[in-house]
């Protein structure tokens, strides 16, 4: 089967001229049938044929997953045709948006999302509002669908850059809670980032230099990381690779770990740009390890992961013959503010160990822990990584400098052949000279990050947690009470009627209509309807206007729920 | 050629001599998309000139997934001669017998001018808005500048629009996302040959496509004028290739004034190649990144954005970058323009991964703005001192009997070391691996230069020779040159030998 399979999912419902549109649908509707007619004699064969093999257990098991498979891909090739049936009666205006791709193992398609709905647990898309678009007769599948994709995520963030909330200028803008951005020391990086020393350009700076970053850079990362993740022994500046945002450390890493159609394990809920960048280049799929608000005896606190459930995971994603490649870790986490104990640190990367999974592990909070009676632990700082040569390490100037127009990323891994293999991106991702000089005097200066910036930031991030906590527990809103990151990790599902993620959706636009911008659960692949991630790292007067805003839509919603309830019971 | 893909033989076969860089996809590309169920030692695209010893990927790294082992190659190989030269770089005072650069293509003629510009005032503001998330197709600001200057440089008829800009961190991501949001992988670009080496790296790495080569020869015969003449028939013949090969061709890649010839695209040229591509509903993109670098006015530069009335405007995508016009390679500074809002949006929703600074951004802005000092200050040296660092070495070159090209663009000559006088015999045999025997010889007497392989060459025997470096380095480049050439090879003292070196794909 050399032909792309997942093409309809681009054309249906699309506003195309409608002559060619139907002519596009009926090839393939051709297509389809043709795929379908060979798949019904594929799945004929694996219910006839039974290969000779030595292990009768495995052979069964082998021999059921395919049938399994072949049904599913049946299922999905049945409900495409109707889809494509409907969408072709209904004269082309309608949408539909998440047609599951149909890769299966001997087909990966190029341009698809390398992503299955077969499984509940895996990821389908990281979006649930449908969004019109033209297709376009200039860009390839893939490039639409990357089109598509940026807006649906980010339209959000679009409206919010035409119309930024001012408090002189434009009092009626929009507040976003919604983005995870430090806003609390601009001063102090503003003032920090104008002095003299600064401002130093040399040839060196204005040439092509070291693609993995500029040696003078890498060392000063070393020391930099070395110091504040209490690094045992001094880490080597080789093991160093910068470049343009963290987004891209990731990508990269998902470029060279991961063929397309791998997948890596990730708890869920979490930051989704992880979903945006595991699919825009890499096509690499997540299997989602979904953890539980509920305590129980099993969940002594909530969301919390544990090795078993990452083995269930992993166990059913092989099952199902996915290839997991590692696992993804955020810590601090976000959104949940948690920080992981050293013990669980050591299981989880025990775990990976077991099963030669990589670890990506993100540590862009880690100097943005205020509380001071938590203290988090780096994964460097431990005393011996279970499986170095497959761990490494993200982190970024973006959230504790609060500078994430800089575009700073960095790797740390103690694999070359990654180090390597990344630094191949060089060219892609690469960091200007003048920037890289400022980001190396900077974390120089480790008088003014201990005795001046950090201080700073921490009082401020505590105060404004400590303000925007008052206002929550006012409201009787539940919420993780956490000690670090930029964002609180709330739960609105007394809101919702019914508790669902539409429910959900109407909500947060509802927060929209009234300028306020918050990130709901869904887009952090949050199991249950309800949750919703607030930032608080924002300055104090804008942090009051906006929970002014949140009182009030909550209020609204309220008397609309009960309204609807009241309703609801005269009925009856 | 062009290689087919066979899917059935994807396993290694250790053809000798050289392969060409479309190698790395017809082995390797489908790697890129499929499960890959190859094992060992598969052999590897010979990709700049490389010539004996076939590199190859390490057989199945037990961290590395298919492709990116592949991708790992590229850093393992290309850069390993570039990164010779930086463990033996020439300094005047530290290092005088280290290795001087006449291979990468940078302006090294105007640093005084643009540090001391940089180092303005204006240059230094920071605002907390450049430190925050920026609109991701670039700070409006500085697309507002780029499109202000480019209607200005490029003699565009109508003024250019702001939205119509895409700013990225260098020309390598704008053809790589071109690359990926234009064609499905394993789809191609044309491109007449030779060609900036590095493009075939770009598009391949995230967007798995390769190029389609439209050969060029040295000879003007029949309807050509001019050596490694572009015609509008080559292209096409070009394209039926392909096509019989069953290879789906998305757009053409023209790089104006062109990096390696160093000459310059007439319009009724440019307009002909422009027409091909609409017959043919192809794209194309104008690498236009040495575009004030002409440095001689009788070469009659046009910007593709000065035609009246594009023929396809909807599939003209022009790039430009401050690395070679302003000489600053390491600012990572590159932009888009194109008419077709499509691919204007679709490249914008990549740029969260090609992002530039905002410090660098209101840098870059002041530097557009700044139409005085470019125009009366910044050019006028630029071109004057680019004019003479190009006479000087022109006229060594000329003593020494080495024909060479140059259009009066850029900044290096492609040199033709084919023939030589029959006492001397640069090549013994007209081989790639005698070019890439040459090549060592050069860098085993401390010049790096590029060799013909490296810009996919057909012809083996020629050197892109870069020639926009200071006086002092430039003369004993060109003495070490000569010692080359001229068969007394005098190779320092306690030098180690880098006979196992390979070129370096840092061709730009």
């Amino acid at each position: 089967m050399g032909h792309r399979l997942g093409t309809p999912r681009m054309n249906s419902g699309r506003m195309w001229g409608l002559g060619f549109r139907n002519q596009r649908i009926h090839t393939h509707l051709m297509e389809m049938m043709l795929c379908l007619k060979q798949t019904i004699e594929k799945n004929l064969m694996y219910l006839t044929i039974r290969h000779p093999q030595q292990d009768l257990v495995l052979e069964e098991q082998r021999h059921s997953q395919g049938i399994s498979k072949q049904e599913a891909l049946l299922g999905n090739l049945m409900y495409q045709l109707v889809n494509l049936l409907q969408s072709g009666a209904m004269g082309g205006l309608e949408l539909q948006w998440s047609w599951p791709s149909l890769d299966v193992r001997d087909d990966v398609g190029g341009g698809q999302w390398a992503q299955s709905s077969r499984q509940s647990d895996t990821l389908v898309h990281p979006l649930s509002d449908p969004v019109a678009t033209f297709v376009s007769q200039h860009l390839s599948n893939r490039g639409t669908d990357i089109s598509d994709l940026y807006h649906s995520i980010f339209q959000d963030y679009k409206i919010y850059q035409r119309d930024k909330y001012h408090e002189v200028k434009n009092t009626l803008g929009f507040i976003n809670l919604g983005l995870s951005e430090n806003k609390l020391c601009l001063d102090l990086m503003t003032e920090r980032l104008s002095q003299s020393d600064m401002n130093y350009i040399e040839d060196d700076l204005l040439q092509y230099s070291d693609w993995r970053g500029q040696l003078f850079l890498r060392e000063e990362v070393a020391r930099f990381l070395t110091y504040y993740c209490k690094v045992p022994d001094r880490l080597d500046p080789e093991n160093v690779v910068v470049l343009n945002g963290c987004s891209s450390v990731f990508s990269t890493l998902a470029m060279v770990l991961c063929d397309p159609g791998d997948a890596f394990l990730i708890p869920t809920p979490f930051y989704g740009g992880f979903a945006f960048s595991a699919c825009l280049y890499s096509k690499v799929e997540l299997i989602l390890v979904h953890l539980d608000s509920e305590v129980t005896d099993a969940n002594p606190c909530p969301f919390q992961l544990t090795v078993d459930k990452l083995e269930q995971a992993l166990f059913e994603a092989r099952l199902t013959g996915k290839k997991v490649k590692g696992l993804i870790l955020t810590n601090p986490q976000n959104p949940l503010g948690d920080v992981y104990s050293q013990d669980s640190l050591q299981e989880y990367l025990e775990f990976a160990k077991r099963y030669n999974l990589h670890v990506i592990i993100d540590e862009i909070y880690m100097l943005s822990v205020f509380d001071e009676s938590i203290t988090f632990h780096s994964v460097l700082s431990m005393q011996s990584l279970p499986d170095p040569s497959r761990t490494h390490v993200i982190w970024g100037t973006s959230k504790d400098f609060g500078i994430s127009g800089f575009r700073f990323g960095v790797l740390y891994t103690h694999n070359k052949e990654v180090a390597s293999a990344v630094s191949s991106f060089g060219y892609l991702h690469s960091i200007s000279g003048i920037a890289q000089h400022k980001l190396y005097r900077l974390l120089q200066d480790r008088e003014w990050i201990d005795q001046v910036y950090l201080p700073a930031y921490r009082s401020r991030l505590q105060r404004a947690h400590e303000y925007m906590t008052k206002k929550l527990e006012a409201l009787g809103i539940p919420f993780l009470n956490r000690g670090s990151g930029l964002y609180i990790w709330i739960n609105l599902k007394t809101y919702l009627d019914p508790c669902t993620f539409e429910e959900e959706l109407l909500l947060h636009r509802r927060f929209l209509d009234n300028k306020l911008m918050l990130s709901r659960g869904k887009i952090y692949m949050c199991k249950e309807p309800g949750w919703f991630r607030i930032t608080f790292a924002e300055k104090p007067l804008r942090l009051q206007q906006a929970m002014h805003r949140f009182y009030q839509v909550l209020s609204e919603q309220k008397q609309d729920l009960i309204v609807k309830q009241l309703e609801d019971t005269q009925r009856e | 050629m062009f290689p087919l893909p066979q899917k059935e033989s994807r396993a290694p076969t250790a053809c000798p001599g050289l392969a060409s860089a479309q190698d790395l996809d017809s082995n390797h590309g489908d790697g890129l998309e499929r499960e890959c169920s190859r094992k060992p030692e598969r052999k590897l695209p010979e990709f700049s000139g490389v010539g004996d010893a076939p590199a190859t990927v390490p057989s199945d790294s037990a961290y590395l997934s298919s492709r990116g082992s592949v991708i790992k190659w590229f850093w393992d190989s290309a850069e390993e001669g570039y990164r010779t030269y930086h463990m033996d770089e020439y300094d005047e005072e530290k290092n005088p017998s280290g290795i001087i650069n006449m291979g990468t293509s940078e302006n090294k003629l105007c640093f005084d001018l643009l540090s001391s510009r940089l180092s303005q005032s204006d240059m230094l503001r920071v605002e907390p808005s450049l430190l925050q998330y920026p609109d991701w197709r670039g700070h409006l600001f500085l697309r507002e500048e780029v499109a202000r200057f480019l209607s200005f440089y490029c003699k565009s008829p109508a003024p250019l629009k702001p939205e119509n800009v895409v700013v990225l961190n260098g020309c390598a991501s704008v053809f790589s996302a071109l690359a990926t949001v234009l064609c499905e992988v394993g789809e191609a670009f044309l491109i007449p040959a030779p060609y900036y080496g590095a493009i075939t790296q770009h598009i391949y790495l995230y967007g798995g496509i390769r190029l389609v080569c439209v050969y060029l020869d040295s000879e003007a015969t029949g309807l050509d004028t001019r050596p490694f003449q572009l015609s509008v028939e080559k292209l096409e013949m070009a394209l039926q290739r392909a096509n019989s090969e069953g290879v789906k061709v998305k757009g053409l890649i023209l790089i104006n004034p062109q990096n390696p010839l160093g000459d310059v695209y007439s319009p009724g040229e440019l307009r002909d190649y422009l027409e091909f591509a609409k017959r043919h509903e192809l794209h194309v993109m104008v690498d236009e990144v040495y575009m004030l670098s002409v440095f001689e006015e009788s070469a009659g530069y046009h910007s593709v954005l000065s035609l009246e009335g594009l023929p396809d405007p909807q599939r003209t995508h022009v790039m430009w970058a401050a690395s070679k016009d302003f000489g600053m390679s390491g600012l990572r500074f590159g932009t888009l323009y194109t008419e077709n809002r499509d691919v204007a949006t679709a490249v914008a929703s990549l740029c969260r991964y090609h992002g530039l600074s905002g410090l660098v951004q209101h840098q870059m802005a002041q530097l557009l703005r700044d139409q005085d000092w470019i125009s009366q200050v910044y050019l006028p040296a630029n071109h004057a001192r680019l004019k003479a660092a190009h006479t000087y070495v022109a006229g060594e070159l000329r003593a020494l009997g080495i024909p060479f090209l140059s259009g009066g663009a850029g900044f290096f000559l492609w040199i033709d070391l084919r023939k030589a006088p029959p006492t001397l015999q640069y090549l013994p045999e007209p081989t790639f691996k005698e070019e890439m025997l040459l090549w060592r010889r050069f860098l085993d007497n401390k010049v790096l230069l590029s060799c013909g392989k490296a810009f996919e060459c057909k012809e083996p025997g020629w050197f892109r020779l870069v020639f926009s470096d200071q006086a002092h380095r430039l003369c004993l480049g060109m003495q070490r040159v000569r010692w080359v050439l001229e068969g007394k090879p005098q190779v320092p003292e306690d030098s180690p030998s880098y006979q196992s070196q390979e070129p370096g794909g840092q061709c730009r």
